[in-house]
């Protein structure tokens, strides 16, 4: 099974421009998700080596849903990117258990990089 | 009336607030895509100067080829260089887009790197030569084309290579092609490649003037070389042509 990278944010344009980006270069299969309580379906189902999660969003914020995630011991080695409105939410979501942060607004390029690097 | 007016109240905070929301969804949405935008725009930048260094290195490599060729012809010097530097030249002249296509130059430097298969006694050989050293020598083009083979980034460049020799009226080799058949940055080259052999110093005689050099190629219009670029290296001045030997180290 191709590994997978799962992409979490409620905002569909950013989960369309990560998508997009990554597409055909990442060798993933490339899972969406809209809330915290959505990724951790996905990611128990499927797995994923690596996750992009988004802070700030409505059910389930990014940082608890991080916290939920680093509990299911099948998911150990999960790499997890933060996706940050700022450098303020960084403390908490490192306690939280995040490898890496990208700033929103991100760049596509420090995505690509990443994703080399991680992947 | 009072419940009413709360409800539209709140109903109405509740609207600005999700009015609120989606402004800030669309402020973030277009500085994410002015992000993109800057990516793109230093990606492109990265990518022209990287195109620009791949460029330069190919003009590096065809360059050391060209001279290790070279080095080996004590007489020629500078031919390679000069000869492109004339066709290039006469292309300009001639309006034609072969001098913007960076192979053709390729082309002009690395023509006789077949040579290098021809033995010193047949290359060097002072006296007249066999039927059959003229038939060794004959071959250096295709054996240029077969060292070139694999090279793609030559592209056309190989064409000048395998048909320097060709001649306008097809009693030229190894294909023996006529007038437009032949590439025609292989029938500029014919041009060039005579004028520096008519105006260098050779073991068996002094170099000619460039007015016994234009006289002598205008006699082989239509015979030996295409009319049209005759004419195109007609048109230039004596000056271009003597710049060209100047900055290749031949006294003008």
């Amino acid at each position: 099974m191709t590994p997978a990278v799962l992409i979490v944010d409620d905002d569909r344009f950013v989960r369309k421009l990560i998508t997009t980006t990554l597409e055909d270069v990442s060798g993933f299969r490339l899972l969406e998700a809209e809330d915290g309580e959505a990724a951790i379906a996905v990611a128990v189902e499927h797995r994923p080596k690596l996750v992009f999660l988004d802070v700030d969003m409505p059910r389930l914020d990014g940082i608890t849903a991080l916290r939920r995630l680093r509990e299911h011991e099948e998911l150990a080695g999960m790499r997890v990117v933060m996706l940050t409105a700022g450098a303020d939410y960084e403390r908490d979501a490192r306690a939280a258990g995040a490898d890496e942060f990208l700033t929103k607004p991100f760049s596509p390029l420090d995505l690509l990089r990443l994703i080399e690097e991680l992947g | 009336m009072t419940t009413s007016g709360d409800t539209l109240e709140a109903r109405l905070a509740q609207l600005e607030s999700e009015l609120e929301r989606a402004r800030k969804e669309s402020d973030a949405q277009a500085q994410q895509l002015e992000r993109y935008a800057t990516d793109l725009r230093e990606t492109f930048k990265a990518e022209r100067a990287q195109r620009a260094r791949l460029q330069e290195s190919y003009m590096s490599t065809v360059r050391a080829l060209s001279n290790a060729v070279e080095a080996r012809d004590s007489y020629t010097g500078k031919h390679a260089e000069r000869v492109a530097a004339y066709g290039l030249v006469i292309a300009k002249a001639m309006g034609s887009r072969l001098a913007d296509d960076p192979t053709t130059e390729f082309g002009f430097l690395l023509h006789d790197v077949g040579k290098v298969a021809v033995p010193d006694a047949v290359l060097y050989k002072p006296g007249p030569l066999t039927d059959e050293e003229r038939e060794i020598i004959a071959r250096h083009p295709v054996i240029g084309v077969q060292i070139l083979r694999g090279i793609e980034f030559l592209g056309e460049a190989k064409n000048v290579v395998r048909h320097h020799h060709e001649r306008w009226d097809g009693t030229g080799y190894p294909d023996g092609l006529e007038g437009d058949e032949i590439p025609l940055a292989a029938r500029v080259f014919a041009v060039a490649d005579t004028l520096d052999a008519l105006t260098t110093d050779r073991p068996y005689r002094p170099a000619a003037t460039l007015t016994y050099a234009r006289d002598v190629i205008t006699a082989a219009s239509g015979t030996q070389f295409d009319p049209k670029v005759v004419a195109a290296f007609g048109d230039v001045p004596d000056a271009e042509f003597d710049r060209v030997r100047l900055e290749t180290g031949v006294r003008a």
